[in-house]
């Protein structure tokens, strides 16, 4: 659906358009470094940043690339930035870099990316272009501070590394594993369907 | 311009100028990220030698570096062993803390591991694993205690804890302690641990 105001390039992210539920789009991550919420908000921060900066560049870029190479050309443009990404939070966050292991340089294949350069930002000016990517990233967050949230709760009983169920409680370890990641992300998406269909109907 | 040598143009361009971009950010961020690798394996000797101000590398080969940690008078309080083996998932990368005589663990420090989170990544819980390694007997091989029992005391001196569903990580530490011990042994019987040793130099990692 198009969208017509600076408003909706960058709310439709978050709900209608959403990377995650909407889309499916980015599937790797989202199950991948969801096991605690601090991973998942460094590799929402970190997708985000090379979402924004690679929407931006290839926005401003895209009259100078040839149709024919365009998509070798943004996925040059999206592991430059994913590169930057990677080396700097192995020089000033270090923890998280080790945490995030090997998934940092797999945001290069990180469909939303690609999808939005190739979607949006090759069509649409350059303004347009980023709030549409700050949007999506928006959404990408929130998709991965919900599933990253669930995940840790119930997998290790705490909420950003502090323990906050009871010694009662027992853990999932189920959660942290990866079938966890797949059995929340199935439910997250049932129910987002669900929202959905009863907010078409009125 | 025709079509074929304008694709080449951009593609050569856009290659060029993101290689040149990455070399400079490379540049400048190497040698911050060589210090935090560096800054960790100090702190990670200084951890597992209580009382060393200093750590001195004294031999060095594949996977395998062992640093004397110095008090600051120079005298050697004790060895830390920087080691790495296969585990279930990745390589283990740890840190074993031995006193000036090898005959006792100080303390085990795991620097990197890709095992499986809540399962074998325990190995770097201090109160379920690491803390039934400190002040076993280092003159004879470990052994894995199964099932689990606690507190640390109820363990023999050269018997080390299993985590609970993750035998195959426990085992995955002892088989590298046991053989880090193995080479030790040797090394202390060439006398090649000694801190002045021509081998020695002062902690370049």
């Amino acid at each position: 659906m198009p969208s017509k105001t600076a408003a909706e390039d960058f709310f439709k992210g978050l709900w209608l358009e959403n990377p995650v539920f909407r889309q499916m789009l980015g599937m790797c991550p989202i199950l991948a470094v969801t096991n605690t919420v601090v991973n998942g908000l460094a590799m929402g921060l970190a997708t985000s940043f090379v979402l924004v900066s690679s929407s931006f560049l290839i926005s401003l870029i895209k009259k100078l690339i040839p149709s024919q190479v365009r998509i070798a050309s943004y996925i040059v443009v999206i592991a430059t930035f994913v590169t930057i990404a990677d080396r700097l939070l192995a020089a000033y966050f270090w923890d998280i870099s080790k945490a995030l292991g090997p998934f940092v340089p797999l945001i290069v294949v990180n469909c939303i990316i690609l999808g939005r350069a190739e979607a949006f930002a090759s069509k649409n000016t350059v303004g347009r272009s980023v709030l549409d990517a700050l949007g999506m990233s928006a959404g990408f967050i929130l998709a991965l501070f919900v599933l990253s949230s669930i995940r840790e709760i119930l997998g290790s009983g705490a909420f950003l590394g502090f323990r906050i169920l009871g010694p009662w409680f027992e853990p999932w370890i189920i959660m942290v594993l990866p079938a966890g990641a797949f059995i929340t992300l199935g439910i997250m998406m049932a129910i987002s369907i669900q929202v959905e269909r009863k907010r078409k109907r009125g | 311009m025709s079509l074929s040598s304008r694709m080449v143009t951009v593609l050569t361009l856009v290659g060029f100028l993101s290689g040149g971009f990455l070399a400079t950010v490379g540049q400048l961020t190497r040698e911050r990220i060589a210090l935090n690798k560096k800054m960790e394996v100090e702190r990670a000797i200084l951890a597992v030698v209580p009382g060393a101000s200093a750590g001195r590398m004294i031999h060095e080969e594949k996977d395998f570096t062992v640093y004397a940690g110095q008090d600051k008078d120079g005298q050697v309080a004790g060895f830390a062993v920087y080691t790495a083996g296969t585990g279930f998932q990745d390589k283990i990368v740890l840190m074993l803390g031995l006193d000036a005589s090898l005959s006792r663990i100080n303390s085990l420090t795991i620097l990197e591991q890709k095992e499986t989170p809540g399962l074998g990544a325990k190995i770097t819980d201090e109160a379920s694993f690491l803390v039934y390694w400190e002040g076993k007997d280092f003159r004879q091989p470990l052994s894995l205690r199964k099932p689990p029992a606690a507190p640390p005391e109820s363990l023999s001196a050269s018997e080390v804890n299993t985590i609970t569903g993750a035998t195959i990580s426990s085992q995955a530490v002892l088989q590298i302690v046991n053989s880090a011990r193995e080479k030790i042994i040797k090394l202390n019987e060439e006398g090649k641990l000694n801190p002045e040793g021509k081998d020695a130099k002062q902690n370049r990692r």
